[in-house]
């Protein structure tokens, strides 16, 4: 059971760190709250009093979005779910509309903030890979001597392991940038125990451009979480893709990359096999999605990847 | 403790009142405003009886904290129709009986709302994918989702409001007909009051200690602390015990709270009672327990080797139940085969997971009627143990069945009834337990583990000559419904087969893991599970259908089981031949797999497309590509 004395809601971040510094030592902030009710649970950490949780949902600066064909804005307190039902973000960001059908389930979605999911920083966030692929920003302020400073971290630099990030004593992240892609296709793989509500034992993000032949890539983003502690960009496969035509036996080649990636704690030789299928399917997907010439995506190539 | 004061709308009415910052909406909703059918079932996320609607938006109301609701509005089951009303969905629900046990039914009829508000037009796989979030244990779903395109359908005029009345029953007929349930719309509207619903004046709140050795002597209880704190009312041990302590399905070995040493982890050693829940959690910490620990067994084979440790004085070889059956002459049978097939089989514990956690009410009324309402599967059985147990005459005692929300089994067992008896009978005051989703799992019955070890003997023809079957269960540290699981594994385990030549061991031990207990087919499973795959592989080896094969040893009308019951009549032959033709089975011996098989192509009606999201898209592509 988690214990409180006082359930905070600051409305702007000014009000947030008058409460920080009234708090300092005795507070934890809180998002959706998603994962930290659950957290407070027998068997995992029991009953937890926190004296004072400070509630940054309702903080105007951190739900604020925005997205047009460059850049992508995201408060840290956009619920998941709008990443799935906002067009203007899924043009965006073309894989995250699937990633997010994804992720727990519609009623959790509506309340658990894509911010929460990052600082959360599990080894199998879903929300994570994408933000990997578009290369994301994070904005992390603070207050000091009466000041609101900013500093921006790749999103790569600030997850640094399971569970850990770089976000120091009294900052809280604001806002998620990352460049828009815009044309490409998106696609995200993910498996579990079962549909909703599962935490993924393998996920894939994938965005591809093809170029104006429709039979070469001219862009590719890849991102697997659930295999390691961090989410892995695949940077020497998208090279790869990149350096020659849209077959099936590059296709072949691409998926077999990452397969020496995984390093979970559990059931390595299943994951190798899904990351395997995953790239084919992923990059099938996101490949059709872009709009790739119907004579390469052959139904050898369909059968053996969709 | 200082208070929020929340102001919002609920169900249409302006409310403003105190809350306590820890409590979530669901607290708030259920104890503050008595709207109980908003259910707990998990108290993470991941079950949905608690969904209600914030905003107009679906949310599960155990994982908002209720400073999060402030200036909200707020709309429950109960506000879905007017007072004696069901709404559309709900009649639905009652139409295509949906609901079974009801516990998580709310929670459905709130998800199909919001399914149905989001896109009236939602096929089958939208609906089964917004529906996602909320967890049925008893229907299988599939008369939940023929509900929602029911109501769909209405709604949309492609149905008239008839199709929502009850079918005219044929003149006098009711097996075979569509009768609907008579307890449906209380559970559609969630006005049923299950055993955790329940409030009483001056009632209490009680909450378990629990052990976290697996076996270990209990040296000392120390509850003073407990005892001296503010809003504690009682604690109870096993000393509060005034009669014979022991309670159990078939052997009463297990004590109301543990006597002298704990046998599992999770068993219960003390309990609190006070004002509030926190109190009594709070309470808990302050007991003081010394264990001296004892070494454990965790694996049955091993807890019947000689050395092993012992979990009870009365069963020195850690047997709880051995149950043999012996017909023909096996070895002679063995010998006349043509071929002998021998292979274990395994099966895990398995957790009954009903949407209702256990939950009771304990009082003692103005007669001195000890009076406890929980969702026991076996009253009339817990009342004569409990008579026993706090040392009144029957007359003195009384059990009252509440809903029970999913049972299968797992609420046959007084795990906790006997406590709220001692806890009311101590305090003079109404006693509430209500087990947490993590409680429940981590103490309570499991289906029992096993491993059966199959030998079979057949002729060329596919004739079974012997089998000698024995199966060794993991009955946990207490006997519960260990007797009667063996017996039934021994007397159905061998399959409705002809065996001239049969023995059969079924063989319970006490270990130091949770108890197992009934589950649905008692016992069965596990050794139907063993011989019908054993008959496959024989089949196989055999090079015969394995439909075949069955046919051929299948009993049939006028048969004697294995253990000489004459049958008048064996429908065994009807549900062979109705499994052949539903699963398009392909004639032969299974020597192939997989895709190249004509009944299990990749694709096809009767092979389900393998797991997958997304069906919002394909919708919305569908009504774009419509405009």
């Amino acid at each position: 059971m988690l214990l409180c004395d006082e359930y905070l809601t600051p409305k702007s971040l000014d009000d947030a760190f008058d409460l920080i510094e009234a708090n300092r030592g005795r507070y934890r902030l809180v998002a959706g709250a998603t994962d930290l009710l659950p957290w407070a649970r027998e068997g995992r950490a029991g009953d937890v009093h926190i004296p004072v949780l400070i509630d940054v949902s309702r903080i105007a600066e951190l739900r604020e979005r925005s997205a047009d064909d460059k850049r992508v804005r995201l408060g840290a307190a956009t619920p998941i779910q709008r990443l799935l039902d906002d067009a203007a973000l899924g043009r965006a960001m073309p894989a995250m509309p699937r990633c997010a059908v994804w992720f727990a389930d519609d009623q959790l979605r509506e309340a658990a903030t894509i911010g929460g999911n990052v600082i959360n920083a599990s080894p199998a966030a879903d929300g994570t890979p994408p933000l990997f692929a578009h290369d994301a920003v994070l904005v992390l302020a603070r207050r000091n001597d009466g000041k609101t400073e900013t500093r921006r971290l790749k999103i790569g630099e600030f997850i640094t392991g399971p569970g850990k990030t770089a976000l120091a004593d009294d900052e809280i992240l604001t806002t998620i940038e990352c460049e828009a892609l815009p044309g490409y296709g998106g696609s995200f793989e993910k498996v579990g125990h079962r549909r909703s509500l599962v935490i993924s034992t393998v996920c894939l993000a994938a965005l591809v451009k093809l170029d104006a032949t429709g039979r070469k890539f001219e862009g590719v983003r890849l991102c697997i979480g659930s295999i390691g502690p961090v989410p892995d960009r695949l940077r020497e496969v998208e090279q790869f893709l990149l350096s020659g035509a849209l077959t099936m036996s590059r296709l072949e080649q691409a998926a077999e990359m990452p397969v020496s990636l995984v390093r979970s704690r559990t059931r390595q030789d299943y994951r190798r096999e899904v990351v395997r299928g995953f790239m084919l399917r992923g990059l099938f997907n996101a490949a059709r999605r872009a709009g790739a010439d119907p004579s390469v995506l052959t139904a050898e190539m369909e059968a053996v990847c969709a | 403790m200082p208070e929020l004061r929340i102001e919002a709308t609920i169900n249409g009415r302006k409310i403003a009142r105190g809350a306590a910052p820890h409590q979530r909406l669901l607290d708030f909703l259920r104890e503050d405003m008595h709207l109980t059918g908003t259910k707990d079932g998990c108290g993470a996320g991941e079950c949905g009886a608690c969904s209600v609607f914030v905003d107009g938006v679906l949310m599960k109301s155990c994982l908002m904290p209720i400073g999060k609701a402030q200036g909200s509005q707020i709309d429950t089951v109960e506000g879905l129709a007017q007072k004696g009303e069901l709404s559309l969905l709900q009649k639905a629900f009652h139409k295509t009986g949906a609901s079974q046990c009801g516990y998580c039914i709310p929670g459905m009829v709130m998800a199909a709302t919001s399914a149905l508000r989001i896109n009236p037009f939602a096929d089958r796989e939208e609906i089964k994918e917004r529906l996602g979030g909320n967890i049925c244990r008893c229907t299988g779903y599939q008369k939940i989702f023929d509900a929602v395109e029911l109501a769909r359908d209405v709604q949309n005029g492609r149905l008239p409001a008839t199709a929502l009345l009850e079918d005219e029953p044929e003149e006098g007929k009711y097996i075979g007909a569509n009768v609907r349930r008579l307890d449906a719309p209380s559970k559609v509207s969630g006005a049923l009051k299950y055993a955790g619903d329940m409030t009483m004046p001056g009632m209490l709140h009680m909450q378990v200690l629990r052990s976290p050795h697996a076996h270990a002597v209990i040296e000392s209880i120390d509850t003073s602390e407990a005892e001296a704190m503010i809003g504690v009312e009682g604690v109870i041990t096993c000393a509060d015990v005034p009669g014979e302590d022991g309670f159990g399905v078939f052997v009463h070995d297990q004590p109301v709270m543990a006597r002298g040493k704990v046998r599992y982890v999770g068993e219960a050693v003390a309990a609190v009672a006070s004002e509030d829940l926190v109190t009594a959690k709070l309470a808990l910490s302050k007991i003081k327990v010394r264990y001296k620990p004892l070494p454990a067994v965790f694996d049955p084979h091993e807890a019947m080797k000689p050395d092993a440790p012992l979990l009870h004085d009365y069963a020195p070889d850690n047997v709880t139940k051995h149950i043999p059956i012996r017909k023909g002459d096996v070895e002679a049978g063995f010998a006349q085969s043509d071929l002998v097939v021998e292979q274990d089989y395994d099966t895990q514990a398995i957790e009954h997971a009903y949407l209702e956690p256990e939950a009771g009410l304990g009082y003692v009324d103005h007669d001195g009627v000890v009076t406890i309402v929980s969702p026991s599967q076996n009253i009339t059985h817990h009342r004569h143990m409990l008579a026993k147990i706090i040392a009144k005459p029957i007359n003195k005692v009384r059990f009252i069945m509440s809903p029970v929300g999913g049972g299968f089994g797992g609420k046959e067992d007084m795990i906790y009834q006997g406590m709220l008896a001692l806890m009311t009978m101590k305090t003079g005051r109404p006693v509430r337990l209500v087990f947490t989703r993590e409680e429940s799992i981590a103490t309570t019955a499991k289906r029992h583990p096993s491993r059966t070890t199959l030998r079979m003997g057949l002729t060329r023809d596919g004739r079974i000559q012997a089998v000698s079957l024995k199966m060794v269960c993991d009955g946990g540290a207490y006997g519960l419904s260990t007797e009667g699981v063996m017996r039934k594994a021994a007397i159905l385990g061998a399959g409705p087969y002809n065996i001239e030549n049969l023995q059969v061991d079924t063989i319970g031990v006490y270990t130091n893991n949770t108890p197992s207990g009934a589950f649905r087919s008692f016992g069965a499973l596990q050794t139907q599970f063993a011989t019908e795959s054993h008959l496959d592989i024989c089949a196989e080896r055999l090079g015969l259908d394995p439909f075949e094969i069955r046919r051929i040893n299948a009993m049939r009308d006028g048969a004697q089981t294995h253990t000489k019951q004459q049958l008048k009549s064996v429908s065994y032959l009807r549900v062979l031949e109705a499994a052949e033709r539903a699963s398009k089975w392909e004639k032969g011996a299974p020597l192939s797999r997989g895709d190249a098989r004509a009944d299990f192509a990749n694709e096809g009606e009767g092979v389900r497309a393998s797991c997958s999201l997304g069906a919002r898209f394909h919708a919305n592509a569908t009504r774009e590509a419509a405009e």
